[in-house]
C-alpha cells in the first residue's frame, strides 16, 4: 500500500502526461467495446440454442420468401396432424409492409417499414421485447391493447417517428411500396422502447388482410400479391429434438407444394443471411479490433517508456536508499497497469450506460439489425484491455529499470 | 521587488569589464538588461547609438543576434549539433551564402584553435573545448558586445586560463567590448576595470575576503 | 508542476482542436466520395509539406538538429510512429475497401442505360412488371434499334437460398444466389456489355437440355458471373474440388444441384468488377416458373446517348407532368443513378471508417503529444539557448512542429504501405439502396489508389500538426532565462 501512494503520486507529478494517456487509452477502449458489443450480439445470434430457441419458416427457394397466408394456421402448429405430432410453444406470423407517407415518393422522412402481425405476440414471440423491464413493458401492453381494439392502430419506432414529424395519436396514412395500390391509414397508438425496433413499426396483421380484401372487392380481381402476403412464420420450440420433430412434419405436410417451404432455426437463418456481410465482420474481428488494442499498447508505452528515462536519476537513488531491482520494477508496471484499468474501466462503463440508457443502441445497421446494445461484458472488458495493454506496453520499460546503474546514471551529464 | 536602484554605468567601447557582487546583489539582472534578455520597469539603456530597453521583443530578438555575443557557464551548446553547426546556428538567422556562412565559421573556430574538432559533438568534447566552441558562437556574428556569465565557473584552472587568455585576444585584437559576470577574482583581474555590486547598487570599497573565499 | 485546472484547460483546448481538425478531415472524405479527383489529395499533401518546408526555410531552423534529436531518441521516434503507421495502415485499408465498393457501383452503370422498376421499387428484388406492359415501354423514341427491335433486357431477378451440399464446420448452410431470368440473353448481353469466356456459350432458345440420363429432368442452362463461379466452386467439399477440372472455379460443363433439378453451367461470363459478377443468367421462362416468380421485375432499355437517357429517366418518372408516361406507373432511373443510389452502404461504411479514423487518430495524436512534450522538457536548455541566440517564438514553435510532422510523414508513409499491400485483395461485401433489407451481394478488389494514400498521407499530417501544436506552443511561450536556468 505504501507503493500505492508512490505510485499515484508518480502519476500525479506528470498530470498532463497521464492525463493525455488516459485520454487516449479512453477513446481506443471506447471503440473496441462498440466493436466487441457488435460482433458479440452476432455471436449470440449465430449460435445455436439448446432450450427455448425459435424456428424461421420460409418459401423454400426464394427470396424474399412470400407465402400465401392461407399457410399461416397449418405452420403455427408446427405441421401437426396427428395427436402425437409435436407443436410449438408460440407462434407468430410477419408479413412485411413497406411504404410511404408520401405518395409515389420514398425518401428518408418518409419511408415505413412495417411487421404486420398479431399485435399481442410482440411481447411473446419478439427478441427483447419479450424480455423487457416492468416499466416499458406495461408502456408497450397498454400501445397493445389500443391495438387491439383499434385495428388500425400501429406502434412506430422512436427514431422513425421523429423522421417522419409525427407524435402518438397522430394519424398516417402509408403508401404501400411492395403493395401496389394498397393504402393503409393508420393511428399512432405507441411507440417501442429505445433499441433495437427503433426504425420499424408495427401493423396489426387483420388490418393488412382486410385491406387486401377490400381491394379484391373493389377492383374484381386479387391483388398480385395476394396470396404471397406472408414472408415469415416464427415458432418457439422447447428443445433440439422437439425442433427436429417439427422441421420434419413441415418436410412432409402435402400442405406446401407451391410454394414449398422450409423451417430453419433462427440462428442459423441470421448467419445465413450474415454470410455475405462476412468479410465486413471479418475485418471488423481480425484487422480493426487488435490494430486499436496495439496501438493502444503503443502508446502507453511510449508514454511509460518517456517517464523512466526522465525519472533513471531518481531510480538511481531508490536503488542507493536500498530499493531492489524488482521493486522498481513493479513501481513502473504498477503506475502503467493503475492508468490502464482504471482509464479503461471509465471508458468502457461509461460507455455501456451512455450507449444502453441514453443512446439506446449503437447505430450500426447490417442486415436486419438496425441498433445493438453494449453488453455485459463491457463491464470488464475495459479493465481487461486496460490491464493488458498496459502491462504488454510497459514490461520492456519496467524491465530496462533493473539494469539501471547508480554510477552510470551520475556519471552522465544530461 | 526592484533588484537593481540608482543604478548608473558607462563603459566605453573595447572595455574588458568584470563585474563582481555576491549571489543576489544583482549582477546577472544587470547583465540581462544589458543584453536584451530584460527590460528595465525605469530608467533606459543604450548599447552603442541604439537604445535597447525601449525594443520590442522581436526588435531585441533581432538586435541580440546581430550585436550581442553569450559565453555561459555551462557551455549551453546544442548536444545534437556538431561544433561547426553550434557555431553556425545564430548565421542561420542572416542573409548570408553558405559560402560566407562557412568562412566566418571557420575564422571563428580558427580563432579559438578548434578548427580540427570542427565535426565533433560536444559529448566528444572536454569542457574547456566546449567552452572554446561556446565563445566561437558569441563571436561568430562579429557582435560589438561579448556577455559572459561565469565564463570559467566550470572549468579547471589550466582551462580558465585559456579561456580568459581568448577573451584578452578578442578585446584587444577586435575591440570587443566584453562584459564579464564572475565570482573568480583571479578571473576578474584579468580585465580592464573591475565593479562591485551589492545590493542592487554599485559599490567602490568590496569585501575582497568574501571573493576570496567563494 | 502542473495545476489541475491548468491540466483540464490544456485538456479542453486539445478537444476543442481536435474538433476543427475533425471537421478538416470530414471534409477530405467528403472529397473523397464525391469527386473523382482524389488524387489531388496527393499534390495537395505535397503542397502541405512544401508549404511547411518553406516555413521552416523562413524560420531558418536547421532541420538536421530536428532530425538528429528524433535519431537520438529514436525510440520513442519509432514507437510515436508506429502508432501512426496502425492507425493510417487500418485507414487506407478501409477507406480502400469503401473505394473498391464506389468503384464497383460506377463502372456497373452504363450511362446509356435506363432501368425500369415498379412504381415505388428501389430496388430490384421488389419490383413487379407485368408481362403485358414490356412492349410498350421499350417502344420509345432514344431506345436504340437492334434488328429492328428496341434493345432491351427484359428480365425477372430473384435471390435464391442454395443449401450448401457439404457445408465446412462453422460456416454458413446455405449461399444466397442472385438469379437473373432473361428473356434474350443475347440481347441483354449487349445492353450489359457483356462477353463470355471462351469456351462458353449463351443458353438456348428453349433454356434447358436433355440430360444424359433420360430418367432424369431437363439440364436448366445457365451462365455465370465470374465471381459466383469462384463461389460456388469454393462450396464443394474439398474431394469434389480435388477431382474438379478447376478445383478453385466452376467450369462450362459443371453442374449445380437445385432441389430435384440440375443447372447446368454452359458459359462464365467476363463480369469482374461489377455487380453482375456474383449473378446466376437463364432463360426467364423456365427460371421463373421453377421459382415462382411468373412477373418481370426489371426492364432495361439502351438509349440512343448519355442525354436521351437521362430524358427517358425524366419521361418514365413524370418530371415533367405535360409529357409523362401514361400507360403505367414506373420508376426509371438511369444505370448510373441507379448503382448511385445503390451506393449509399458505401455512406455508411464510410461514416464508420471516419468514426473509427477519428478515434484511432485521437490516440496517435496523444501519443505524440506525450513524444513531443517530453522533447520539450528534455531539451528546456536548447530552447533558452536558442532564444538568446535570436531564434523568436515562431521560429522555434515551427521547429517542434515540424519535428512531430517528421514523425507524422515516417509513420504515415509506412502506413500507407501496409494499406498498399492490400491494394487487389477479392473481398466480398453487400450494397443497398439502404431502405429495407434487401441488397445485393458482390465481389470486388480492394483498390488503394492515389486518393486513398493521399486521404493517408493527409490524416497522418493533420495528426502530426494537431499533436505537435500544443506542445510546440508551450515550447514557444518558455521564457529563454528561465529555462537556461532550469
Amino acid at each position: 500500500m505504501k507503493f500505492m501512494t508512490l505510485i499515484i503520486k508518480n502519476l500525479r507529478r506528470n498530470l498532463l502526461r497521464s492525463v493525455l494517456t488516459s485520454a487516449g487509452v479512453m477513446v481506443l477502449v471506447f471503440v473496441i467495446t462498440l466493436i466487441w458489443s457488435i460482433l458479440g450480439f452476432l455471436d449470440v445470434a449465430t449460435s445455436e440454442k439448446t432450450s427455448n430457441f425459435k424456428g424461421i419458416v420460409t418459401e423454400k427457394w426464394s427470396i424474399p420468401s412470400q407465402m400465401p397466408f392461407s399457410y399461416a394456421a397449418t405452420l403455427e402448429n408446427g405441421a401437426a396432424r396427428e395427436d402425437s405430432d409435436v407443436k410449438p410453444i408460440d407462434s407468430m406470423t410477419w408479413q412485411f409492409f413497406i411504404g410511404s407517407t408520401e405518395k409515389g415518393k420514398m425518401g428518408f422522412n418518409s419511408f415505413l417499414f412495417a411487421f404486420c402481425m398479431e399485435p399481442k405476440k410482440l411481447l411473446t414471440m419478439m427478441d427483447e421485447l419479450d424480455s423487457l423491464q416492468p416499466g416499458p413493458r406495461a408502456e408497450l401492453e397498454k400501445a397493445i391493447h389500443a391495438m387491439e381494439q383499434n385495428r388500425q392502430g400501429i406502434i412506430v419506432g422512436q427514431k422513425r417517428l421523429a423522421a417522419l414529424e409525427k407524435k402518438v395519436g397522430d394519424r398516417i396514412k402509408i403508401f404501400g411500396t411492395n403493395y401496389r395500390d394498397i393504402e393503409l391509414e393508420c393511428e399512432i397508438v405507441g411507440t417501442f422502447p429505445l433499441g433495437r425496433y427503433d426504425n420499424n413499426s408495427c401493423i396489426n396483421r387483420d388490418f393488412l388482410n382486410a385491406s387486401l380484401d377490400a381491394y379484391q372487392a373493389t377492383m374484381k380481381k386479387p391483388h398480385p400479391l395476394a396470396n404471397k402476403s406472408m414472408n415469415l412464420v416464427w415458432v418457439k420450440v422447447p428443445d433440439k429434438e422437439k425442433f427436429t420433430k417439427i422441421s420434419g412434419q413441415i418436410d412432409n405436410s402435402p400442405m406446401f407444394a407451391t410454394p414449398p417451404v422450409k423451417i430453419e432455426t433462427a440462428s442459423s437463418g441470421v448467419s445465413n443471411f450474415l454470410a455475405a456481410y462476412k468479410d465486413l465482420l471479418t475485418i471488423l474481428r481480425w484487422v480493426l479490433a487488435p490494430s486499436i488494442i496495439a496501438t493502444l499498447a503503443v502508446v502507453i508505452s511510449n508514454a511509460i517508456s518517456i517517464s523512466v528515462r526522465e525519472r533513471r536519476k531518481e531510480m538511481a537513488v531508490l536503488k542507493v536508499i536500498g530499493f531492489q531491482p524488482n521493486q522498481i520494477m513493479f513501481l513502473v508496471l504498477g503506475e502503467a497497469i493503475l492508468l490502464g484499468v482504471v482509464a479503461g474501466s471509465i471508458s468502457s462503463i461509461g460507455t455501456y450506460f451512455f450507449v444502453n440508457r441514453i443512446l439506446g443502441g449503437i447505430p450500426f445497421p447490417i442486415a436486419f439489425f438496425s441498433s445493438f446494445p453494449v453488453l455485459d461484458g463491457a463491464l470488464w472488458w475495459g479493465a481487461a484491455i486496460g490491464f493488458a495493454t498496459s502491462f504488454a506496453g510497459s514490461i520492456l520499460p519496467a524491465l530496462s529499470t533493473r539494469s539501471i546503474k547508480v554510477v552510470d546514471v551520475f556519471s552522465k551529464v544530461t | 521587488m526592484n533588484v537593481l536602484n540608482d543604478l548608473d554605468l558607462e563603459v566605453p567601447e573595447g572595455q574588458f569589464l568584470a563585474l563582481m557582487g555576491p549571489s543576489g546583489s544583482g549582477k546577472t539582472t544587470l547583465l540581462n538588461l544589458i543584453a536584451g534578455l530584460d527590460t528595465p520597469s525605469e530608467g533606459e539603456i543604450w548599447v552603442g547609438d541604439r537604445c535597447v530597453s525601449t525594443m520590442s521583443e522581436a526588435q531585441l530578438a533581432r538586435w541580440r543576434n546581430e550585436h550581442v555575443g553569450f559565453v555561459f557557464q555551462f557551455y549551453h551548446l546544442l548536444p545534437v549539433l556538431t561544433a561547426y553547426e553550434n557555431v553556425e546556428l545564430p548565421l542561420l538567422l542572416l542573409p548570408l551564402s553558405a559560402k560566407k556562412r562557412r568562412e566566418q565559421v571557420m575564422t571563428a573556430l580558427e580563432l579559438v584553435g578548434l578548427t580540427d574538432r570542427n565535426s565533433h559533438i560536444p559529448s566528444q568534447l572536454s569542457g574547456g573545448q566546449q567552452q572554446r566552441v561556446g565563445i566561437a558562437r558569441a563571436i561568430v556574428t562579429d557582435p560589438t558586445l561579448i556577455v559572459a556569465d561565469e565564463p570559467t565557473g566550470d572549468l579547471d584552472a589550466k582551462s580558465a586560463h585559456e579561456i580568459l587568455d581568448l577573451l584578452n585576444i578578442l578585446q584587444r585584437s577586435l575591440n570587443k567590448t566584453i562584459l564579464m559576470v564572475t565570482h573568480d577574482l583571479r578571473a576578474a583581474r584579468r580585465a580592464d576595470r573591475i565593479q562591485h555590486l551589492d545590493k542592487g547598487r554599485l559599490v567602490d570599497q568590496p569585501d575582497e575576503a568574501l571573493y576570496e573565499a567563494g | 508542476m502542473l495545476k489541475l485546472p491548468y491540466a483540464i484547460l490544456i485538456g479542453v483546448g486539445i478537444f476543442a482542436l481536435f474538433a476543427a481538425v475533425s471537421g478538416l478531415l470530414i471534409w477530405f472524405f467528403w472529397t473523397f466520395i464525391n469527386f473523382e479527383n482524389a488524387w489531388t489529395l496527393i499534390p495537395g499533401c505535397f503542397a502541405f509539406f512544401a508549404l511547411m518546408l518553406l516555413v521552416v526555410y523562413l524560420a531558418r531552423i536547421p532541420i538536421g538538429y530536428n532530425i538528429r534529436n528524433l535519431i537520438v531518441r529514436y525510440r520513442t521516434t519509432l514507437l510515436t510512429a508506429v502508432a501512426f503507421t496502425m492507425v493510417i495502415g487500418v485507414l487506407t485499408f478501409l477507406m480502400g475497401f469503401i473505394n473498391g465498393l464506389k468503384k464497383l457501383t460506377q463502372s456497373s452503370g452504363n450511362p446509356e442505360n435506363v432501368i425500369v422498376l415498379s412504381q415505388g421499387a428501389t430496388d430490384e428484388g421488389i419490383s413487379n412488371l407485368p408481362f403485358e406492359n414490356m412492349g410498350d415501354l421499350a417502344q420509345q423514341d432514344g431506345v436504340v434499334r437492334f434488328n429492328d427491335e428496341p434493345l432491351c433486357s427484359r428480365e425477372v431477378y430473384l435471390v435464391l437460398s442454395l443449401p450448401i451440399a457439404e457445408p465446412r464446420p462453422n460456416s454458413p448452410s446455405r449461399r444466397l444466389l442472385q438469379v437473373r431470368g432473361l428473356y434474350d440473353p443475347v440481347a441483354s448481353a449487349k445492353v450489359h456489355n457483356f462477353e463470355l469466356l471462351p469456351g462458353g456459350e449463351w443458353f438456348s432458345e428453349a433454356g434447358v437440355r436433355p440430360s444424359v440420363d433420360p430418367n432424369k429432368q431437363p439440364l436448366v442452362e445457365v451462365v455465370l458471373g465470374e465471381g459466383i463461379a469462384r463461389g460456388l466452386g469454393s462450396d464443394r467439399s474439398e474431394a469434389t474440388r480435388l477431382a474438379a477440372k478447376n478445383p478453385d472455379s466452376l467450369e462450362v460443363g459443371d453442374t449445380i444441384q437445385l432441389d430435384t433439378r440440375e443447372l447446368l453451367v454452359t458459359g462464365i461470363m467476363k463480369t469482374e468488377g461489377t455487380t453482375f459478377d456474383s449473378e446466376v443468367w437463364a432463360k426467364q421462362s423456365v427460371i421463373g416458373p421453377l421459382l415462382g416468380k411468373s412477373n418481370y421485375t426489371t426492364l432495361v432499355l439502351r438509349a440512343t446517348s448519355k442525354e436521351q437517357a437521362q430524358s427517358l429517366e425524366d419521361y418514365f418518372s413524370g418530371k415533367d407532368p405535360a409529357n409523362k408516361y401514361e400507360k403505367s406507373q414506373v420508376n426509371a432511373l438511369t444505370e448510373t443513378n441507379y448503382f448511385k443510389a445503390l451506393g449509399e452502404t458505401n455512406l455508411q461504411l464510410l461514416i464508420g471508417t471516419m468514426v473509427v479514423a477519428a478515434v484511432m487518430g485521437f490516440g496517435g495524436v496523444m501519443g505524440v503529444m506525450n513524444t513531443m512534450f517530453a522533447a520539450i522538457s528534455q531539451r528546456i536548455r536548447d530552447i533558452g539557448m536558442l532564444r538568446l541566440l535570436g531564434f523568436s517564438r515562431w521560429r522555434i514553435l515551427v521547429s517542434f512542429l515540424v519535428e512531430s510532422l517528421l514523425i507524422a510523414l515516417l509513420g504515415g508513409l509506412v502506413g500507407c504501405l501496409i494499406g498498399y499491400m492490400f491494394n487487389g485483395f477479392r473481398v466480398t461485401s453487400i450494397v443497398s439502396s439502404g431502405n429495407g433489407p434487401a441488397g445485393k451481394a458482390v465481389v470486388f478488389r480492394i483498390i488503394v489508389d492515389w486518393g486513398v494514400l493521399g486521404i493517408g498521407l493527409m490524416l497522418s499530417m493533420m495528426m502530426g500538426l494537431v499533436g505537435g501544436l500544443v506542445p510546440a506552443l508551450s515550447a514557444m511561450r518558455l521564457k529563454p532565462l528561465e529555462s537556461l536556468r532550469g
